[in-house]
């Protein structure tokens, strides 16, 4: 199944990056069920990084308590106007996706 | 006749004299409002884009005013829950195409946003033009808010990210509106015919169908439930726990002591008019919390620090996050430098 692309913006202000992400995908906990009572199939990220050029600067494995949609924010000592960030996520059905944007 | 009625018939006169008065304009009182003042208030887009100013922007423009203007609140992506319901999300590929939300009627939204909701783009531009930014509202120009609308549209993956807005194509994008055919006129809330008539309306025939109950009928309302006593306190006045905008609404608990504070500063007082003229009110109390910190806990915060002045001014210029928690102060660019100082100095007076 095709994914949905991120959501990325990149600021550098003061030698300090703001990097901000809104990652579109559906995060089924497994716990609930449809209009006919068959439960929904669990369907969540597990994995998540985020590269500044090819330095990884964030990690996460992430579970069934995130939101739908996650949206997520962090920041990192370096980086210049231009530099390219990539995110990528990897979710439990072994599906995966990287997207890129520049700092701005 | 009485000199009762006679008396009743010689009011009955005064009244209708006055009343004369009153169709004939006011007479001598004010003066009609000139072509260029009724131009001045006359601001609203309608859906057939009537009142929609010239001008056109970018959604990389767009998104450089959404970032400094829109975004301490609204979220980078319109997509902040914080302080109101989202812009953004909620819509599909399939809503674009049939101009009917599905997630409102299936239940698989988990909140409405502001794009599933709406109708006409027209509206969006209008209150964008009319009330944004809360701090400045009515300070945007066609061109930017041509471009925030761009930036918005194009985050609801409604535009492609090299698009440009502008009032030539802007009734082309309204036919991509997601909820375009989800609003319905056919109650009796609008005026005039049916829309088979030709009117908007449904000839103002309600939409409830209250039938009165004429045999077996309840003769007393009971309520069912409610807060028990021992409990109404447990978790202080829940009123004044709730923000102060919007549907919810706290019940009063508590006894006389846990009433809602009431602001005692005279209303025509200059500082306290210098606060509310510049849009400070809409988020801080006097004595009470709205989305920012009251001014009372602000001055109980600070009143030992003797450059809290200094510092508190700055902070009011540039804005400012996670003191009072992660709802953001917007930077207040626009305020002379002596007005911030006054309402400081006032504030860590105690704000009397």
């Amino acid at each position: 199944m095709a994914t949905n692309p991120m959501k990325i913006r990149a600021t550098n202000k003061d030698g300090v990056t703001e990097v901000k992400v809104l990652v579109s995908h559906e995060m089924e906990t497994g716990q609930r069920k449809d209009a006919s009572g068959a439960i929904v199939p669990a369907w969540f990220i597990t994995e998540l990084t985020a590269k500044h050029n090819d330095r990884l600067v964030l990690a996460g494995e992430l579970g069934t308590a995130v939101s739908k949609n996650p949206y997520l924010a962090f920041r990192f000592k370096g980086g210049a106007k231009g530099d390219k960030i990539s995110v990528s996520w990897k979710d439990n059905k072994g599906e995966s996706r990287t997207d890129e944007a520049a700092i701005a | 006749m009485s000199r009762f009625s006679r008396s009743i018939l010689v009011l009955a006169l005064a009244g209708a004299t006055s009343a004369g008065f009153a169709f004939d304009h006011y007479k001598g009182i004010g003066r009609q409002a000139t072509p260029a003042e009724v131009k001045a208030w006359d601001i609203d887009v309608r859906p057939d884009f009537k009142g929609l100013p010239k001008g056109s922007g970018t959604v990389d423009r767009g998104q450089e005013v959404f970032e400094e203007k829109c975004a301490s609140c609204h979220g980078t992506f319109g997509e902040s829950n914080e302080v109101f319901t989202p812009l953004i999300g909620g819509t599909t590929k399939d809503d674009i195409k049939t101009g009917h939300v599905k997630g409102l009627s299936s239940g698989d939204l988990p909140q409405r946003t502001t794009f599933t909701k709406v109708a006409t783009i027209s509206t969006i531009f209008d209150y964008i033009q009319r009330a944004m930014p809360w701090t400045a509202p009515k300070s945007m120009k066609p061109d930017d808010t041509y471009a925030v609308l761009a930036y918005m549209l194009n985050l609801a993956e409604i535009v492609p990210a090299d698009f440009t807005l502008s009032d030539k194509n802007i009734a082309e994008v309204q036919k991509l509106m997601p909820n375009r055919h989800g609003m319905t006129t056919d109650h009796g809330m609008w005026p005039g015919a049916s829309a088979a008539k030709g009117g908007i309306g449904n000839g103002g025939k309600p939409d409830v169908k209250n039938t009165a109950c004429m045999k077996n009928c309840k003769t007393e309302v009971r309520i069912g439930s409610g807060l028990p006593d021992y409990a109404r306190d447990a978790h202080g006045n829940l009123f004044d726990q709730n923000r102060s905008f919007g549907p919810v609404r706290g019940i009063k608990t508590g006894g006389a002591a846990a009433a809602p504070v009431v602001a005692t500063a005279n209303a025509g007082s200059g500082p306290l008019d210098l606060a509310t003229r510049s849009g400070c009110m809409a988020c801080h109390g006097v004595n009470n919390k709205i989305v920012g910190p009251g001014y009372n806990e602000v001055q109980a915060r600070y009143k030992d620090q003797p450059d809290a002045a200094a510092r508190l001014a700055l902070k009011v210029k540039n804005g400012g996050q996670g003191v009072w928690g992660s709802v953001p102060m917007p930077p207040n660019g626009e305020m002379k430098d002596a007005d911030i100082n006054t309402l400081v100095a006032w504030i860590l007076s105690g704000a009397r």
